[in-house]
Order: C-alpha cells, then structure tokens, then sequence
C-alpha cells in the first residue's frame, strides 16, 4: 500500500498496536506490518516523528528501559490516547460501512 | 546513517536532550534489525523538525495570548486607577518620560492586542495540522514576538507612569512585574520554537485565512479594503464613545486620529504580520 495512502491513518493504526500494551519503536512497525500482512510496510523512518507527534498531543507517554544494554524508549497509551483510539475507530467503521455501502 | 541523522537534527536546530533521545531511538531500532531501512536522513530531521516547529509555534502563540490576558488585567486596572484619580495638576518628574510613556501606554497594547490575537487566530485555524509551511510558522512567531515585546513595553509604560507621577506608584510597579513576569514565562516556548528550522514547503495565508467564514463576502479578497472597513468601524466606534461621554468633538477628532492609526498599522505591520501578501 502506497505510504500517501496511509499517511491519514498512521497515527489511529500506531495507537491501536500501543494499545495492546507498550512497545518501542521497531516493535510498533514490526506489529503493523505483522498485523497488515505486510501491506502496511511503511518508510521506517516516518513513524518515529509519529510516535513523539503523539506523545507531545498526550495521547502516548515514554520511558526509557533498559534492553541488552541498549537504551529503549518504550511507549505506553494515555487515557486521552484510548479515548482519541474509540473516536478514530467509530469514524473508521462509519467510513468503512459508507464506502462498502457504495462500492457494492 | 546514525551519524548523519545527528548531524541533520542538529542543523535543524533540534539539539541537546531530544537529539539525543531520537539517535538512542533509532540506534535501538537498528540494534533489533541491523538491515532496516530507516529512510533518507535528512528527510527524518526535516519532517522532526516540521511537526515539532508546528507544535512549539502554537504552543508558543496559545501562552502569549494567555500572558496578555494577565497583563490586560494589570493594564485595565491600571488605566481604571489612572481615570479615578480625578486629578489633573500632576506633575511628572520627566516631560519626555512621561509623554514617551503616555505614548506607549495608548499604543502598545493595541498592537499587543492585535498581534496577539491574530497568532491566536492563525494558531486555532492550524489545529490539528501536523506541520505548517515554514513560511506560516515565521508569520506566527513574528505575530508571538511583537504581541509579547509591546505587551513587556506597556507593563514598563505603566511602571514608568507611576514613577513620573508619583502616584500609586507602588501598585504600578507590583502591577507591573506582575504582568511582564507573566509575558516573560511565555518567553521560553516562543525562543524554543523559534530555535527549530523548520522547512515545509506551502503558500503563506494572508488576513483571509484567519477570519474566514468570519468575513462578509463582500470584505473578502482586498486586504486594504478591509483594512479600510476596520478602520472606519474603529473611527466610528471611538467617535461614539465620545458622544456618549457628552464630548462629540473630542470624540470625533481621537476617531480620525484612531482610524488613521488603524491604516497606519496595517501598512507598516500587513506584511510583517502576514496581513496582506
């Protein structure tokens, strides 16, 4: 799926895979693209800015952890992130249900 | 690429804690997959430095406005103090300091007031837009900085006006480190959005943008005819309250001097202030 496309939507999609508990970042493209089945195979590189995008609009909070050694920013969903998830997934399905309504 | 990314932030003007928090990010992400392909970096610093200039310019605008809602506060109540005192055989200490600060005082709070709300205005309008073309990220800062550098101006007016005249001098000079401590708090988020180069390209909007819908039609489109309006509904408005305080004359020649003002302001500030292209 072309990046343009998703772009709209990334933010919703991001939201949905840090709701099901916290991740860093490569483990939230890794669930994205596992989730899609690989259609959603985006720029890597874009979803950073996302993540501190909404983390700055207080619909995501970090921390730093410790893996290996290595420095990890883990991301956790906010209240205000789960309510901004409930609005963007009821637009989806009134989207989603108008436009099956049309192409059929 | 971890190099370059680095080198990008920093010539964006992302630097220190959050740079380094965005390389330890992506250092981690190549740890877990050493063949990712994390994309262009200069790209990454510049759509970083897009969304993050967008967010610190509306933050920045949102707590000016506040800032001069306090000092409007300390202004009001000083220009209220000022009507009440009913004398008029005060001497100042200083001529020229006293008619400078007079000056000052009548003048820059309405230029506060009107840049101040326009960066409001134009910071409404870009609600949820993830990055503005940089060339609306500097027409907000310019409208954060005048509104907050004429706000910091009346406050020392007001200080400068109880000194000259020696009364209620005390009040002024809390007043006023009231107020400016107020606009100065509001300082940092226009100085840290102000260090981040954004670059997004995108046309500029002009008055129209920010009063949209707002506009009767037939105000839309000429940014000096409207300008010629406001100006007119200021002179008016100014010669009525000059009517109703039983002064008509008086009233009538401040409304001109008003309404000049008005035109004055948008010719030397309509660009500087994205008014008019």
């Amino acid at each position: 799926m072309k990046a343009e496309v998703l772009k709209g939507h990334l933010d919703g999609l991001i939201l949905a895979v840090v709701a099901t508990g916290p991740a860093h970042g490569y483990a939230v493209i890794e669930e994205l693209k596992q989730r899609s089945g690989g259609a959603f195979a985006l720029p890597e590189g874009t979803v950073y800015p996302a993540l501190h995008r909404l983390e700055r609009a207080g619909l995501l909070a970090s921390d730093w952890s410790d893996a290996a050694g290595r420095r990890r920013r883990v991301y956790r969903l906010t209240r205000s992130g789960k309510r901004e998830l409930g609005l963007r997934k009821d637009e989806w399905r009134q989207f989603s249900t108008a436009v099956e309504a049309v192409l059929a | 690429m971890i190099e370059d990314l680095g080198r990008e932030l920093g010539a964006v003007g992302i630097r220190g804690r959050l740079r380094r928090r965005i390389v330890a990010e992506f250092r981690d992400h190549f740890a877990c997959d050493p063949e990712a392909e994390l994309g262009d970096a200069r790209a990454i610093a510049r759509q970083f430095a897009d969304e993050l200039g967008t967010s610190r310019s509306r933050r920045a605008a949102f707590a000016a406005f506040g800032a001069l809602g306090v000092a409007g506060i300390v202004y009001t109540v000083a220009f209220v103090a000022a009507n009440t005192l009913g004398r008029s055989d005060l001497q100042p200490r200083s001529v020229l300091l006293a008619g400078l600060a007079s000056v000052t005082a009548v003048v820059a709070p309405q230029v506060a007031f009107v840049a101040g709300s326009l960066a409001l205005l134009r910071a409404l309008r870009a609600r949820g837009v993830r990055a503005l073309p940089a060339g609306e990220l500097q027409v907000l800062a310019r409208r954060t900085s005048l509104a907050l550098a004429c706000g910091l101006a009346t406050m020392g007016a007001v200080a400068l006006l109880g000194y000259e005249y020696a009364v209620h001098t005390g009040m002024a000079f809390t007043g006023a480190a009231i107020g400016g401590g107020a606009l100065l708090l509001a300082a940092p988020a226009l100085l840290s959005a102000a260090r981040v180069r954004a670059t997004a390209p995108g046309e500029v909007g002009d008055v129209f943008v920010d009063l949209g819908a707002l506009l009767p039609e037939r105000l839309r489109g000429d940014p000096w005819k409207l300008a010629r309006a406001v100006a007119l509904v200021v002179g008016l408005g100014v010669w009525a309250a000059g009517i109703a305080m039983a002064d008509p004359i008086d009233g009538f020649l401040r409304g001109i001097v008003e309404g000049l003002a008005c035109l004055g302001g948008f010719a030397l500030f309509g660009r500087f202030l994205g008014l008019r292209r």
